[in-house]
């Protein structure tokens, strides 16, 4: 993930702010500070473009002050880096929104002009970024367990986006912590559904409540929860079809199933690969059945990683794990610090 | 993305005059839209730049500026995304078609849909299943088979894809077709690419189709260009059509590589399979439909002289309620309303009320019902029904009046729409730019 948007910001950040210290250097004749211009800005000598814009913003920031127009300037092409690497069309939006609130006609003391510049790209992407609480899950099954009920959660997404690979991941998770779970096998639609669970329930040796293919999903999910609730098993999680967000009745479907199980959680599986019709998904999703946390699956395919941020920032809702393969133990803990770090952007 | 082109286009259309500033707002429409509909960017960028300068550059001719400046988009566009019609020629038996592509794209749903769609049209079809990884991927594609009614080879216990291929070799030759269903892999990972390169080596199938989705984002570019490096593709397949990411990505991504879109998927269910053509796909995208698609489909779900009957009604703007019902019967087979009305030249662009798309399927049921209820008569003549009818209507189909009256009221929506099309001006725009009819 962000493999190409770590050196891409880098770029934009020292174009914003490198080229100011270089002018500012002549006056200090710091070598220190010299040895601090990061490498790329030298490769951009020749561009005569750049130079001209660099001249532009030298003299502007020289009084410490950058104007609207020069901003929408640069960022204009930090825009491009960001929608090449996947980041939605509306979360870009947001982030120039903060970014400018923070640079545009702001004091910048002498000298730190990256590192003022780097701070505020670090708050504009740390305001989208949830952590989602692990020890949330974790108390909320616990008390449950208590007062003597199962804890449900439903996996809702579209198609193929992964989610019975990651319910059974979370199961092996919860597992890890001492927890009980049962399958709900409540995707009756596709082939082999029920089977796909139930391999991944053998390994796991979890017990999945099944019924034939075509029967009401929302059956299901009740009787895994009775079967929980006689058996003292601490988690039901709920398996449903894939279904493309823009399919009335089978959001309606999805809908049945939220009012009559009430779940405890929703948690949307998204798949990072998706572009900028993630937002669309995760919104309507929302909308229908209130996601608690969203999971991002195939991680590890993606080199770009724009949809965790654009996730993130579409539902506000917390990211809880990270898909990164395809065994059961390849589930991360999604870390705020870790995505800025890899993004080049940790203090 | 095409809405908001269309809307762009729209603009443009209904606009008092069109000068320098309705184009550029136009453009920089469009390439929001193309941007947002997951175009890699540097495409989008080349393209816009494409359009401003044809359309600076090309003379006028017979065409209004305004139709010129559409021609233009259109034509472009359909060149983004793909510029030729792919087909499959099956010329040897058995054929081999072998499907590849990422995690969740939709391979073995696609798999059972191929056959679908080439045992409908009189081939001997099997299915053999590659993907020893994924936990019931073999059971998955052996149900699809059992409902298909199409022979399924496979083996749940070998680990090894080529181990399978030498088992199964000598049955190929049984079949016309055999359709392969490879497990998923990122076209980035050398050992997965390793993997498949042998099994195709193997396998020496006739055709290799990337199978990719509509939502993938801006890593479509690389992983169709990594996909093609690894097995020459010879052809795509983009899946989950019916969302709301109509595949800016995957196929301009496809284009770039230079293989040809073959089908796009349309659904959940096995039959919504479509072939490919970029200039009708375009077409009905931004609204100018497709006629032709919308043939052929009711050509496929119902006989063939009742197809032309409802064909040459459509394009008369006559239709009564017993066609109304005939089409519901078939409208399973062919797809929501919306996605009909999309095929329709014109309709598309005329702002349909939502209400009017948005008919689902149960409501198409509590229809049939009441159209159940009524008489011949009633049917071929929907104006005499009063208000005695409705009521004797109402509870013969255990429906009340209002819904009655509702059925009543689409139907002359339906009806007067049809009139617009067929003496509107968008047919002859049409024919202006010979767009499919």
């Amino acid at each position: 993930m962000f493999e190409f948007l770590k050196k891409k910001l880098k770029d934009s950040i020292s174009k914003i702010s490198g080229t100011i210290k270089k002018s500012e250097k002549l006056e200090e004749t710091s070598i220190e500070k010299i040895e601090e211009v990061p490498k790329q800005k030298f490769a951009e000598k020749d561009s005569k473009e750049r130079v001209t814009l660099k001249e532009k913003i030298s003299k502007v920031l020289f009084e410490k002050k950058l104007s609207e127009n020069e901003f929408n300037e640069i960022f204009s092409e930090i825009k491009n880096d960001f929608l090449e690497n996947n980041i939605a069309f509306e979360v870009v939006e947001k982030i120039r929104e903060s970014l400018q609130n923070e640079i545009v006609n702001k004091n910048v003391k002498r000298g730190e002009e990256e590192k003022y510049v780097k701070k505020a790209l670090k708050n504009a992407i740390e305001g989208v970024l949830i952590e989602g609480d692990l020890n949330l899950v974790i108390n909320k099954v616990k008390e449950n367990r208590e007062k003597g009920t199962p804890t449900k959660f439903l996996f809702v997404g579209i198609n193929g986006s992964g989610k019975t690979t990651t319910l059974a991941k979370f199961a092996n998770w919860l597992k890890k912590n001492n927890f009980s779970s049962v399958f709900a096998a409540s995707d009756t639609f596709r082939a082999a559904s029920i089977e796909q669970l139930e391999k991944h329930a053998i390994n796991l040796g979890i017990k999945v409540i099944k019924h034939q293919y075509g029967a009401d999903p929302c059956a299901v999910a009740f009787d895994a929860n009775e079967y929980a609730k006689t058996h003292r098993i601490d988690c039901v999680l709920i398996d449903t079809a894939g279904r493309q967000h823009v399919n009335k009745n089978l959001m309606e479907e999805l809908k049945k199933i939220h009012r009559v199980i009430k779940p405890d959680f929703v948690i949307f599986v998204g798949d990072s690969l998706t572009g900028n019709d993630v937002v669309q998904q995760a919104k309507d999703f929302d909308k229908i059945v209130p996601i608690d946390f969203s999971i991002l699956t195939k991680t590890d395919v993606d080199k770009k990683g724009g949809a965790v941020i654009s996730v993130g920032y579409v539902t506000k809702k917390p990211i809880l794990f990270l898909g990164t393969g395809q065994g059961y133990d390849d589930i991360k803990k999604f870390n705020k610090n870790e995505i800025l770090e890899m993004l080049g952007l940790a203090s | 993305m095409f809405e908001s082109i269309k809307e762009a286009l729209r603009k443009v259309i209904t606009a008092g005059y069109v000068d320098e500033k309705t184009i550029e707002a136009l453009l920089s429409e469009i390439h929001n839209a193309l941007i947002v509909g997951d175009v890699d960017v540097k495409l989008a960028d080349e393209l816009i730049k494409k359009i401003r300068e044809r359309i600076k550059k090309e003379k006028t001719g017979v065409l209004s500026v305004r139709e010129q400046v559409i021609r233009i988009v259109y034509e472009e566009l359909s060149g983004l995304l793909g510029k030729e019609t792919g087909e499959i020629k099956i010329e040897k038996k058995p054929f081999k078609i072998l499907l590849v592509g990422l995690f969740g794209c939709g391979k073995t749903t696609t798999a059972g849909k191929i056959a679908k769609y080439y045992q409908k049209r009189g081939y001997k079809v099997c299915l053999l299943c590659l993907d020893t990884f994924r936990p019931a991927a073999y059971d998955q594609l052996k149900q699809i088979a059992t409902k298909l009614n199409v022979a399924f080879f496979g083996d749940e216990r070998e680990r090894d894809p080529i181990k399978i291929i030498e088992k199964f070799r000598k049955e190929f030759n049984k079949y016309d077709i055999v359709i392969v269903d490879s497990a998923g892999r990122d076209a980035l990972n050398s050992e997965l690419i390793d993997e498949i390169k042998k099994i195709k080596s193997s396998l020496m199938p006739e055709e290799t189709l990337l199978v990719i989705q509509a939502d993938l984002g801006q890593m479509a570019r690389m992983q169709a260009s990594a996909f093609n490096d690894a097995l020459k593709i010879t052809g795509v397949i983009v899946t989950r059509m019916d969302g709301s990411a109509k595949g800016g990505g995957a196929l301009s991504a496809c284009a770039v590589t230079g293989a040809k879109v073959i089908f796009i998927g349309t659904g959940e269910h096995l039959e919504d399979l479509e072939q490919y053509d970029a200039k009708k796909f375009v077409s009905r995208l931004i609204g100018l439909g497709d006629l032709e698609t919308l043939i052929q489909k009711i050509k496929e779900s119902i006989e063939e002289e009742k197809a032309k009957e409802i064909t040459e009604k459509v394009e008369k703007g006559k239709i009564t309620l017993i066609d109304l019902y005939e089409q519901l019967e078939s409208i399973n087979k062919m797809g929501s309303i919306s996605k009909i009305i999309n095929m329709i030249p014109g309709l598309g662009m005329l702002n349909l009320p939502k209400e009017l798309m948005d008919i689902q399927e149960e409501r198409m049921k509590l229809y049939k019902y009441i159209m159940d209820s009524m008489t011949k008569e009633e049917l071929e003549n929907p104006d005499i029904i009063n208000l005695d009818r409705i009521k004797r209507i109402a509870v013969g189909s255990g429906t009340s009046e209002e819904d009655v009256r509702e059925l009543l009221s689409r139907y002359k929506q339906m009806k007067s729409l049809m009139k617009r099309i067929s003496s509107g001006n968008l047919k002859k725009l049409m024919k202006q730019f010979r767009l499919p009819m």
